[in-house]
């Protein structure tokens, strides 16, 4: 058994809303293995968002551990787990998230800007990309030029232009219409089995289920199944 | 993709925002650059008349003339004193005081007669360059006079004009004599204005009947040289006579020209706290609204660093333009102020605690009144731009994202 690239170890996380805790999550344990193609789903507040958020280092556990590539996300300052984030995580959100003054091109190929990538490595690499993702010809557009499902491309793109070790992607067909939402999964799973990127979605989506190769549904903030195929 | 670039087109998301900023910022320059020129100009102008005209950088008073100015209190060594102080680098003109009555046909009004070494005199006071009408003293024709404007306005003298001078001459005896008005003089200051008459240094000992001596030495230090050590040097080469500074000589001006520089300081502060405010404003704004964003770029990798860079990138583009348009604005309008002035007042000038400014005000730039300005505006949109700019570099990524 391969270490896993990314961990959630007895992990609690407790928000305050107002006078109320919330326990988003109650000892959870996950670890997501190199080359998988994972989903979590689960009804709203089971904590599948949350637990991607603390996979990707974007939020901290009330307690338990968050390991990446073996590395104790508790144990690293600020600016380790930026880098962190920019060399070896991915993400991919349902709003695209993209940078409106930014193309297509500048947006996917702004990690490896900030990766110190060369300008003509980063063009080359990012054209490269781009056509691979169906964007050929469309490096210039900015985002309001391109349709939802072409965005969320672009966001693709972006999360795996730096060749993380995980792309995190929270809800990545929630916006798209089904064509669309194939379409994206058709990428996903092809970038999946060409090129080893290792998914973890979290969603809501009966076809991104279908499709996932390892559905760990949580309830309560706790695993309820974890099923591989 | 560089951060500069990034910043720059940030900054053009939302034009109209921009460009009040902008503008803001610019207006805001171009007035304290205009009003910095402007109260330069009006200072140099203040000082010019108090120094250079009538009172100079330093006097020496025979010990109680100040109090009692009598024509027997005088400075018996005023000749000895001159060349000590022209050996220490000063340069010194003697005047011989005196009070009498002047009279032109059928008007007469008191008079402070004031005889000046013409040559030497030049060398410290500008009062020769403030005639209006005819011309300063010549030593070949010490039957002339240069009298004040107000004096000449209450006698009715035009120069080539015959006056009388009356007085009473140190030996007792009654002074009078006649003389021919050479020389009528502009804004001077009050007391010269209203009954200044001035003779040549030989034709005022014969009137008066004073052989030797001084009442007032005018002393002007050399350039560079501050006024306290000014007047130790000339406390140096005085002896016993009584050596006062302008600023002492002139307290209520002095406290003016200090109270002058606190105005100009309180309307910098004015202006540019405005401009902060509308630029703190903005500022939050832009990080506010972009929240999300900022947590989209935190989460893939951007730095507190790099987010702080790219806030204070935004700003930075916007205070370049703002200090290109302000500072390029300034140029004619200080050019316009330097060569043509704003008229302030009425035609005579205007007279504080007995000095006379002429009606129109002038600038004096120099390099500071740019750099002082755009230095102040720099600081204050340092100051005003760190908090957003460090909210947005600190903000966690989960929190930015979830914002709405």
């Amino acid at each position: 058994m391969n270490q896993p690239i990314a961990e959630l170890r007895d992990v609690h996380k407790t928000y305050r809303q107002g006078a109320v805790e919330v326990h988003a999550l109650r000892g959870l344990s996950l670890a997501i293995e190199p080359g998988e193609f994972v989903a979590i789903s689960g009804p709203s507040g089971s904590g599948k968002s949350t637990a991607l958020n603390l996979l990707g280092g974007l939020d901290a556990p009330t307690s338990g551990r968050v390991l990446v590539e073996g590395q104790d996300l508790g144990q690293i300052g600020r600016r380790r787990l930026a880098a962190l984030r920019r060399d070896r995580i991915g993400f991919v959100f349902q709003a695209y998230n993209l940078v409106p003054v930014l193309t297509a091109a500048e947006n996917a190929e702004m990690v490896l800007a900030l990766q110190g990538v060369g300008a003509a490595e980063r063009r080359e690499r990012v054209a490269r990309l781009l056509a691979e993702v169906g964007l050929a010809g469309m490096e210039d557009r900015r985002p309001d030029e391109l349709s939802g499902g072409q965005q969320q491309r672009v966001a693709i793109a972006r999360a795996i232009a730096a060749e993380p070790a995980v792309v995190l992607a929270d809800e990545p067909t929630a916006n798209v219409d089904s064509e669309t939402a194939a379409m994206l999964l058709d990428l996903m799973g092809r970038l999946n089995a060409e090129r080893g990127v290792t998914f973890v979605f979290s969603t809501h989506d009966p076809r991104v289920m279908e499709r996932a190769r390892r559905l760990v549904r949580l309830v309560d903030g706790a695993v309820e199944s974890d099923v591989r195929r | 993709m560089q951060l500069t670039s990034m910043a720059w087109r940030n900054v053009w998301r939302n034009k109209r925002r921009s460009w009040v900023t902008i503008i803001a910022m610019a207006l805001g320059l171009w007035v304290m650059i205009g009003y910095a020129g402007l109260v330069r100009g009006y200072l140099r102008q203040m000082e010019r008349q108090i120094l250079d005209v009538e009172v100079g950088d330093v006097q020496v008073h025979a010990p109680g003339f100040r109090d009692d100015p009598s024509l027997y209190r005088r400075i018996d060594d005023a000749a000895a004193i001159g060349e000590r102080l022209g050996a220490a680098g000063f340069r010194a003109s003697a005047r011989l005081l005196g009070a009498g009555l002047a009279a032109a046909e059928d008007n007469s009004s008191g008079a402070q007669l004031i005889g000046v070494d013409v040559a030497k005199d030049a060398q410290v006071s500008a009062v020769h360059d403030a005639v209006d009408k005819g011309a300063w003293l010549d030593p070949k024709e010490p039957a002339g006079v240069v009298v004040g404007r107000y004096l000449a306005r209450t006698l009715e003298l035009a120069p080539g004009d015959e006056l009388v001078l009356l007085s009473q001459a140190s030996d007792g005896s009654m002074a009078n004599d006649l003389y021919r008005v050479r020389g009528i003089l502009g804004p001077v200051g009050g007391g010269v204005d209203r009954g200044g008459v001035f003779l040549t240094e030989a034709a005022f000992r014969e009137l008066m009947g004073v052989p030797s001596g001084a009442h007032r030495i005018i002393v002007r230090a050399p350039e560079g040289m501050t006024l306290p050590a000014a007047k130790a040097g000339v406390v140096a080469a005085a002896g016993q006579a009584e050596v006062m500074t302008w600023r002492e000589l002139l307290p209520v001006l002095a406290q003016m020209f200090d109270a002058v520089m606190g105005a100009m300081t309180m309307g910098f502060l004015v202006v540019f706290v405005a401009v902060g405010i509308v630029l703190l404003n903005t500022m939050l704004m832009a990080v506010f609204e972009r929240i999300r964003e900022f947590g989209v770029l935190k989460a893939i990798g951007f730095g507190p660093g790099a987010v702080l860079g790219l806030v204070l990138l935004e700003s930075a583009v916007q205070t370049a333009l703002g200090v290109g348009i302000g500072a390029g604005l300034s140029l004619p309008t200080v050019w316009y102020l330097q060569r043509y002035g704003l008229q302030m007042g009425p035609d005579e000038g205007i007279t504080i605690a007995g000095v006379t400014t002429s009606r129109t005000w002038y600038a004096a730039p120099n390099a500071e009144t740019w750099l002082l300005p755009i230095a102040v505006l720099l600081f204050v949109v340092g100051a005003a731009v760190i908090y957003p700019a460090v909210k947005a570099a600190l903000i966690r990524p989960i929190e930015a994202i979830r914002h709405r």
